[in-house]
């Protein structure tokens, strides 16, 4: 799995690819959020696009950095779930807690000013 | 057929290669190619839960997942060494009110809801046993 990071304005968009699968790499994903509070970057996006295979381990870290970012007066959103991910996400009923997105410029926007 | 099958120790390090393995048996026996990431899936929170619950991460103790195919399913057994149950182990409701927000405890749900069948129940000797059944189309 690799993690980019990538201002775009005021919106700091992380991108995951490959296998989260859970184990240890999956701390560097939690941290993540957490720098992005520390550096006071509220507004975050993940895009899951490349992600090629995700099970409730990848779930629970983007849980963990919807509950950082909140607290902090922020907001997480998805840009790109893959169908495959989407499912996971209306079984575990968490579509009802993230706003998702398919087209970034839309998924930027919707963060206002 | 005779059951086949595998051993890994209880460390996360094997996840990715019991996905892989999964996803290589999905395939012998024709699973559609938009539903091995599915069936893996199912198999690979089964697999983590029992290293969790019934062998609490000792890398010691082993999971032991066997398959067998058959020519209208794949009939997944994932046993480890210890005994639990799994909504005493989960103790919560993953998708339900404020544990909506818990980081963790899906494994099943996830299981239950990719999986035609997934049943919990004992080996002979008393362990922890699932059952996965993916039906061949």
């Amino acid at each position: 799995m690799k993690i980019k990071e990538e201002m775009k304005g005021d919106v700091l968009v992380i991108t995951l690819s490959g296998k989260v699968i859970g184990g240890p790499e999956l701390i560097d994903v939690k941290d993540v959020f957490q720098k992005a509070v520390d550096r006071d970057h509220r507004k975050v996006l993940l895009d899951l696009g490349k992600v090629s295979w995700m099970d409730s381990s990848g779930l629970g870290v983007i849980v963990s950095g919807h509950t950082t970012l909140s607290r902090a007066g922020g907001a997480l959103k998805i840009l790109n779930a893959t169908k495959k991910i989407h499912e996971l996400f209306i079984i575990t009923k968490l579509i009802t807690i993230f706003e998702t997105f398919t087209d970034e410029q839309e998924a930027l926007d919707s963060f206002g000013d | 057929m005779r059951p086949i099958e595998m051993r890994f120790p209880s460390e996360a390090s094997v996840l990715e290669p019991v996905q892989q393995i999964i996803e290589a048996v999905g395939r012998a026996a024709d699973v559609d190619e938009e539903e091995l990431s599915s069936l893996s899936v199912a198999v690979v929170e089964l697999v983590k839960n029992a290293m969790e619950h019934g062998n609490r991460n000792d890398p010691e103790k082993m999971v032991t997942v066997s398959f067998s195919i058959f020519p209208n399913r794949i009939r997944f057994l994932i046993d480890d060494e210890g005994t639990w149950e799994p909504e005493k182990a989960l103790g919560f409701n993953p998708g339900e009110g404020d544990e909506l927000l818990s980081t963790r405890g899906r494994g099943i749900l996830i299981a239950r809801n990719l999986a035609k069948w997934v049943e919990f129940g004992l080996t002979p000797e008393g362990k922890t046993r699932v059952t996965l059944i993916w039906p061949l189309t």
